[in-house]
């Protein structure tokens, strides 16, 4: 599987790859055209402004810069990593000041057109420093001091992240890195320490979160110990002291937002096999699916609900597509920067992919990640592309001596 | 080594990504093939929605047309006090004035409540209804008080979200219910009440939610409460999320189907002329109630019916039980001497005595099975006829013992007492009568002159109309026929005949005896009708109070009769139940009677049968502005011989 393959004539980019990136987009731009013309003012907007069409033109231009990346060896790319991740955290700080707050979470630079989420380029620009960190002789691995660097190297943009609030985009590099250090071939005890010492923290953290009285919690955003809650069934209890309205409002949301999960299970299983055709989902073309969500978090519930298993087993197959090639092209790649690159590549991806679909089809809390091409999002479609770029470009550069 | 430990590691990587697909892929196939009728049943619940579409409620009219009872569309207003928040005072204050409702009480509903739906999740209220049953003006005008609600702040100044909660308070915390009510309007408003009756609303569960249905209590709204209802129709649709319907995907939509119109018999200009004589006759009076009754003897059918007290149906909750009970058929009393035409018929017809046989009235005193019987004046020998002139009691009771216990109680029954006379109203009784074997000695005596024997007023005149009907006696008629809202005619009701009581001869007599009552010399004196002769019998019965005897001083006045003698027109009956200021049938009853006669023949324009032209007069015309359409247009037309 890993073998290099040795016939000169083989192509130069991966094409099974391309196939199921190409795929995406097709359906990517199909549902989010139908999530978002049910509404009558999307309707009467001029087609330029529409969703749809900003998200083609979103894919054109990831397309663009992944094409442009695929010209210049990843050797060289990663070079300049330990300052595009510099920069990266610098933007992150800056986002933090002087972001503009949507949803109550300070995340994106208001630049006009668009808006700017610097986390996605963040999360791209980790993977290159810590592959090129990784790409050390393995001696220097095996030292704790590398081990405790490579670390830090995650930790400092997963807690600038976790700052904005952004649970979910913060989490997805937990796995990623983890990957890393694990394909890089880190000792295996150290990273043995590492999963104990997380799955510790993490049990800690539910704990606190969910079953202290509420002065001995960790701070957690309002709306994050919400989503927690329901996902573990869970009611939230308003603080001793609360007005009557606080409570009032306290419970409204929480059945909103409960609301909304539900609705999103309802939509996936009432697709039934084939589904209900496109735009013709009631859960979505009616509204019970919320019109905020549904073309980019709950994207999936729409498909699932509209081409029901056919359509969802078509989008995970396609997935699956695009991650085992990743492997692939891991095993081939020449060194261990290309292997790790790719291998964090496929994870990012990968942790994208389970965590939006898992909480569509509630197996997971929600936490506002996007679905990579599909979901409805500029930085989000351009991330994802310059991913795939990046492990085209390992592809491509396999076997340059 | 170290790249086979890296390919080892991938391949570690690659198993746990897939193993983690497959799991996605298991909750997929238990979600979308497993569950889907579950959930697929979800997302039906979440959009469908039946709604019950009301059907009008027939209206009831009289038999030229005019409303009697009708039904108007009317709001339900609602609020959803999620979107009021703790702004409720302000609310209050602007609405309470237009609903007429309390602003303490208003406040207090429209104040969040919790509650927790079946998943047990707790959710606040988002309806409460304030008012029902406000017309369409009096909402526009609540709905501009909450356009124009001000909160006495500047809110281009607030916070987007706040502005936002005001403008949604604004257009949505108030609003009514999707399918308007109907409300029941008598426009008359008491004009009738006896005979309309009224309705009230039940609370029925229909698929575990409260439905308010409107029924009839009493009246023709009671007995043609089927008729008047109609079908309910409904329409399964799909809802939005906020709660529009989707007409497109609208399933079934099947209308209601209105409810029939009720066309009475009753004229509500000769039912306004009796109860404006009988409310007279009330002040002169002062009787514990007063009733009149007005029948075309040919028919049956009831032109007017009514008694006093009455009430307004449309508050039918402010009157007493009292006067909302229809006398003239619940009621019953001892008759009185406008029973011996009863007796007095039965024996004309049998051949047991002739119009000229001669009974001697033993000066008023007569001496019969231990007891002593009375006149009211003294009387030597009377012929039949006079019998009934001067309204003797001895008289009477020898033309009963000389025809006998069963004859005479044939004769009863066969006029129709002791059984109701089938009006389609409720709570008709059939009065007293004893069957022969359980009369006393003196019965025979006594029931000719009406005691011993209860009736209603009803039977009592139905049976001076098979008198008046050459001896044929007719169920009596309210309900002329059924129209649906385009008038046609869905059901009619033709006169029913129940039978020949008497024959044609004996009952020609018969008139002729009654004749002399109404004339100079007779006991309905004061009945003489100008350019009519009228034939009729007084009444004064003094009232039984039970097992204990008669009350002093309590009488029972009455007088029926009809006209233009040789031809009937018109049958009246004028009841009072203890009058004050005196109390002969003849002295206080007969005035009524000549005075609903005279209006009644003018408005019918019944032919006078001296040839003269009766004055012009106005009566016809309603002498207050209550909407009588047909009859105002109809008034000054006389057909001139």
């Amino acid at each position: 599987m890993f073998d290099a393959d040795l016939n000169e004539r083989q192509p130069h980019i991966d094409r099974v790859l391309m196939v199921a990136l190409v795929g995406l987009m097709l359906l990517g731009a199909a549902f989010v055209y139908s999530a978002t013309m049910v509404s009558e003012s999307a309707r009467l907007a001029p087609w330029y402004s529409q969703s749809w069409f900003r998200q083609i033109v979103w894919y054109v231009l990831g397309t663009g810069v992944a094409a442009a990346i695929c010209c210049v060896d990843y050797h060289t790319l990663t070079r300049w990593s330990m300052i595009a991740y510099w920069v990266a955290v610098l933007m992150l700080i800056a986002v933090l000041f002087f972001g503009s707050v949507r949803f109550g979470a300070r995340r994106w630079f208001d630049l006009g057109i668009f808006s700017l989420q610097p986390s996605e380029f963040a999360k791209l620009a980790f993977i290159m420093a810590q592959a090129h960190f990784l790409s050390r002789p393995v001696e220097e691995l095996r030292s704790l001091l590398t081990f405790w660097k490579a670390l830090g190297l995650m930790l400092l943009p997963f807690v600038l992240i976790l700052k904005e609030p952004d649970l979910g985009s913060a989490l997805v590099l937990l796995p990623t890195g983890l990957a890393m250090l694990l394909v890089a071939g880190t000792p295996r005890r150290y990273l043995l320490r590492l999963l104990a010492g997380a799955a510790i923290l993490g049990a800690l953290f539910l704990v606190d979160v969910l079953f202290m009285p509420t002065n001995w919690q960790v701070k957690l955003e309002d709306y994050q110990r919400r989503r927690l809650m329901v996902y573990f069934g869970k009611e939230d209890s308003p603080p001793a002291g609360a007005t009557k309205a606080e409570r009032l409002r306290l419970r409204q949301q929480q059945s909103d937002y409960s609301h909304n999960v539900r609705q999103a299970l309802i939509s996936v299983g009432s697709g039934g096999l084939t589904g209900k055709g496109w735009r013709q989902g009631t859960q979505n073309a009616l509204g019970y699916l919320p019109r905020s969500v549904a073309h980019n978090d709950f994207i999936f519930s729409v498909i699932a609900e509209e081409k029901g298993f056919v359509g969802s087993v078509i989008v995970l197959t396609l997935y699956g597509a695009v991650l085992f090639s990743g492997i692939r092209i891991a095993g081939q790649a020449r060194d261990r920067l290309g292997k790790t690159l790719a291998v964090g590549i496929v994870t990012l991806i990968f942790s994208h992919v389970f965590i939006n679909i898992g909480m569509n089809i509630r197996i997971m809390p929600v936490t506002g990640v996007p679905l990579p091409l599909l979901s409805y999002g500029g930085s989000s479609v351009l991330g994802s592309l310059i991913a795939m770029g990046i492990l085209q470009n390992v592809y491509i550069y396999r076997k340059t001596y | 080594m170290a790249k086979k430990l890296q390919y080892r590691r991938l391949v570690l990587l690659a198993l746990l990504l897939g193993a983690a697909f497959v799991g996605l892929g298991y909750r997929l196939v238990d979600l979308q093939v497993l569950r889907y009728e579950e959930l697929s049943a979800k997302a039906r619940d979440n959009t469908r929605k039946e709604f019950l579409l009301e059907p009008r409620r027939g209206d009831i009219v009289d038999a030229k047309g005019n409303i009697l009872a009708t039904s108007a569309f009317v709001k339900t207003v609602c609020a959803d006090p999620a979107l009021i928040g703790n702004r409720q005072v302000e609310v209050a204050r602007a609405i309470a004035p237009l609903l007429q409702a309390s602003e303490s009480e208003l406040v207090q509903r429209l104040a969040p409540r919790l509650g927790q739906n079946a998943q047990g999740v707790i959710i606040t209220n988002h309806y409460v209804v304030l008012k029902r049953k406000v017309p369409a003006e009096t909402w526009q005008k609540v709905q501009m008080a909450m356009t124009n609600l001000s909160f006495g702040l500047d809110e281009k100044k607030l916070p987007r979200a706040e502005r936002r909660f005001y403008r949604d308070l604004r257009r949505g915390a108030i609003y009514v219910e999707r399918f308007d009510d109907q409300q029941r309007v008598y426009p008359n408003q008491a004009l009738a009440a006896h005979v309309l009756g009224y309705v009230g609303m039940n609370e029925r569960k229909m698929d575990g939610r409260p439905l308010l249905e409107t029924s009839g209590k009493d009246g023709i709204e009671q007995s043609f409460d089927a008729k008047l209802t109609g079908v309910r129709g409904w329409r399964l649709t799909e809802i939005d999320r906020p709660g529009r319907e989707v007409v497109a995907l609208r399933e079934q939509d099947v209308e209601p189907q209105d409810g029939l119109n009720v066309v009475l018999t009753i004229d509500s200009v000769v039912q306004h002329i009796v109860e404006s004589a009988l409310a007279e006759g009330m002040d002169k009076h002062s009787p514990n109630s007063i009733s009149g009754i007005v029948v075309r003897p040919r028919t049956g059918e009831i032109l007017a019916l009514a008694t006093l007290p009455n009430y307004d149906p449309n508050n039918p909750g402010n009157a007493s039980e009292d006067a909302r009970r229809n006398r003239v058929i619940a009621d019953v009393a001892e008759p009185g001497s406008t029973f011996k035409i009863v007796v007095v018929s039965g024996a004309l017809n049998d051949g047991v005595v002739r119009r000229s046989d001669t009974f001697d009235c033993e000066h008023g005193r007569f001496h019969f099975a231990g007891r002593i019987l009375h006149d009211h004046e003294s009387y030597g020998v009377l012929s039949v006829e006079s019998i009934i002139t001067k309204s003797s009691n001895i008289g009477a009771a020898k033309i009963g013992i000389k025809m006998g216990e069963s004859r005479l109680y044939d004769y009863i029954r066969n006029y129709g007492f002791g059984t109701p006379t089938g009006l389609p109203l409720q709570g008709e009784v059939g009065g007293i009568v004893h069957p022969v074997k359980k009369w006393s000695k003196v019965s025979i005596a006594q029931i000719p002159m009406g005691q011993g024997i209860a009736v209603t007023s009803l039977q009592m005149i139905m049976t001076m109309s098979a008198i008046a009907n050459k001896g044929v006696l007719m169920r009596p008629m309210l309900v002329d026929r059924l129209e649906d809202r385009d008038h046609i005619v869905r059901a009619k009701y033709s006169p029913q005949r129940v039978h020949q009581v008497i024959s044609e001869a004996a009952a020609e007599q018969m008139v002729t005896a009654l004749k002399t009552v109404v004339s100079p010399e007779g006991t309905g004196a004061k009945a003489i009708i100008a350019h009519y002769t009228a034939a009729g019998k007084t009444g004064t019965a003094q009232k039984s109070g039970g097992p204990a005897g008669y009350l002093p001083g309590k009488y029972y006045a009455s007088f029926i009769g009809f006209f233009p003698a040789d031809n009937p027109q018109v049958c009246i009956s004028v009841v009072m139940d203890d009058p004050k200021h005196g109390y002969y049938g003849g002295q206080i009853a007969a005035p009524v009677f000549k005075q609903i006669a005279e209006k009644v023949a003018n408005y019918l324009n019944i032919r006078p049968e001296d040839g003269e032209v009766p004055p012009p007069s106005n009566i016809a015309a309603p002498a207050d502005d209550r909407p009588v359409r047909t009859a105002a247009a109809r008034t000054p037309v006389k057909t001139i011989q």
